[in-house]
């Protein structure tokens, strides 16, 4: 009986960290890359029992749709109960089956809040406040934390299912870490955001009366600028935000705002 | 722009959306930040090409893409827009005009790829039936990679090589005025970008925050790096004083 080494878990979790989405489907998601992951050491497991080899080939092809790092616990997860199944116990194959759906959609949700939704965003703002000064370095250090947080924390979450399994991950989930690192990181993302909007959103507005000969009233400076530095941004973003809770969508809001800038621009409102 | 040029733009298009690189690259070489420095390295003016990958980003720093939904290709955005900004001069804020709708049509592509690569998983299927393990990676890494080389690489280098040759006639043309108006579009355009990020963090007790964020910058004039630090010492302090209560964003 071929027991996995630590290479063949290694080759798993790498495989899926490059190869995940390479052939992204509406009919399976993930699941292609899925099976692609496990084959390796499914050939290894199942070196010389053919059937046990088809039937856990088809089950790794369901389909499968979780965020990538994250849902790399349900990969880890899944080979070591392979392992068991082949080393002859008492595992009902359905159960894998079942647990990889009743995982993914969970493991999504956090994942993608905490990936896409706040570490990305963090980092990106930094860095592209820094790249908008000509920075050359700022893109390039991203790359690098980018690269050294996505291979630490897929493969550690991948290690985590593989070696602790199940409760391990189900315990993760629910001690409420998660929930506090969302609220605190949302927190930071709503001050960073505004610091934002009043560097790099720009809106002024160009109207000019005439009150007596030569003296003009400047809208901008003279009033908005007077009550508070980028009044126009914040309105802007704040309406865009309303329009987005409304229910419209990103491209009509889009739209919305390339017809009020060109008639702005046209009228002189906007400057 | 050369033909060379426009063809490694294409690659790195492909870079960001292949997913060879797994996750990776969707967190780096499909952002315009670090799409528009690329770019910029191939056009020679990588200073340029990080200011405008930078500001165009603004547009898609919340993007999220959840269950194979993708709402803008930020990433094609990202390179036609720095190349036509480094070859026709165009100020970032223009780049970012002509670039977000770009990065609207390049969405086409990401539906077509996703159900085209449906006929792997026929093939994987075939192979699963005779238990050939190690003949998977040819319909799940090979072929649609193969595929995706191609479906990406011609019509980036096609929109980065005819954009930087017409684009800047084509704006001639229209005069000044709408130059203007485009500047003025792209100004606004982060608005929008900010808002689909709060869409999802603007909630409860971090909605105070964000004006805080704002006001220090307004009137105390600090830098973002400076709001960054304070913003964290004001989180924790925050998150240690409501420790016993429940209290939440979702609240």
């Amino acid at each position: 009986m071929a027991k996995l080494t630590k290479k063949d878990a290694i080759r798993t979790w790498f495989t899926w960290f490059m190869c995940a989405q390479a052939a992204y489907n509406y009919e399976r998601m993930q699941g292609l890359g899925f099976l692609h992951a496990m084959c390796p050491s499914l050939a290894k497991l199942y070196k010389e029992n053919e059937e046990g080899r088809k039937a856990a080939m088809e089950r790794h092809l369901d389909f499968f749709n979780t965020e990538p790092f994250t849902g790399a616990s349900i990969v880890g997860l899944s080979l070591a109960m392979e392992e068991e199944i082949s080393e002859g116990k008492d595992i009902d194959p359905d159960a894998i089956r079942s647990l990889k759906t009743g995982m993914m959609g969970p493991l999504a949700g956090i994942g993608d809040s905490v990936v896409q939704g706040v570490v990305i965003p963090l980092l990106l703002i930094f860095a592209i406040n820094f790249a908008m000064q000509g920075v050359v370095a700022a893109p390039v250090i991203y790359m690098l934390v980018t690269l050294v947080m996505t291979v630490g924390y897929s493969y550690s979450m991948f290690m985590l299912g593989y070696k602790k399994g199940h409760d391990a991950i189900l315990n993760m989930l629910e001690s409420g870490v998660i929930d506090k690192v969302i609220n605190g990181a949302s927190m930071l993302g709503c001050m960073v955001l505004g610091a934002l909007v009043c560097n790099y959103v720009s809106l002024n507005c160009g109207i000019v009366i005439e009150q007596a000969n030569g003296v003009y009233f400047n809208l901008q400076e003279s009033l908005f600028d007077a009550i508070l530095p980028g009044m126009l941004p914040l309105l802007l973003t704040m309406g865009c935000l309303w329009l987005l809770k409304k229910g419209k969508s990103t491209v009509w809001v889009l739209v919305f705002i390339i017809v009020l800038g060109a008639a702005g621009s046209a009228l002189g409102i906007f400057a | 722009m050369s033909v060379f040029q426009a063809i490694l733009c294409g690659l790195i298009y492909y870079t960001g959306n292949g997913n060879i690189l797994g996750g990776y690259g969707y967190y780096t070489a499909y952002r315009p930040l670090v799409a528009g420095f690329l770019t910029g390295c191939i056009l020679g003016d990588p200073v340029t090409g990080t200011v405008i990958g930078g500001t165009i980003n603004l547009m898609y720093i919340g993007a999220i893409s959840a269950g194979g939904a993708l709402a803008s290709d930020m990433c094609l955005a990202g390179i036609v827009g720095t190349a036509v900004g480094i070859t026709s001069g165009l100020a970032p804020e223009a780049a970012m005009a002509v670039a977000v709708p770009i990065g609207l049509l390049g969405t086409l592509l990401w539906f077509g790829r996703l159900t085209v690569d449906t006929i792997f998983v026929r093939g994987a299927e075939k192979m699963v039936a005779k238990g050939q393990t190690d003949k998977i990676w040819i319909m799940d890494f090979l072929l649609p990679q193969l595929m995706l080389l191609v479906v990406t690489v011609v019509p980036c280098a096609l929109a980065c090589y005819f954009g930087a040759q017409y684009i800047e006639g084509f704006l001639n043309m229209l005069g000044s005025t709408v130059l203007s108006a485009l500047i003025t579009i792209g100004g606004m355009m982060p608005a929008l970008g900010v808002a689909i990020t709060l869409k999802f963090i603007f909630k409860g007790d971090a909605r105070v925050f964000f004006l805080l964020g704002f006001l220090m910058t307004a009137y105390l004039s600090l830098g973002m790096t400076a709001v960054g630090f304070f913003s964290v010492c004001i989180v924790l302090i925050y998150m240690q004083v409501t420790k016993n209560k429940e209290v939440g964003v979702n609240g």
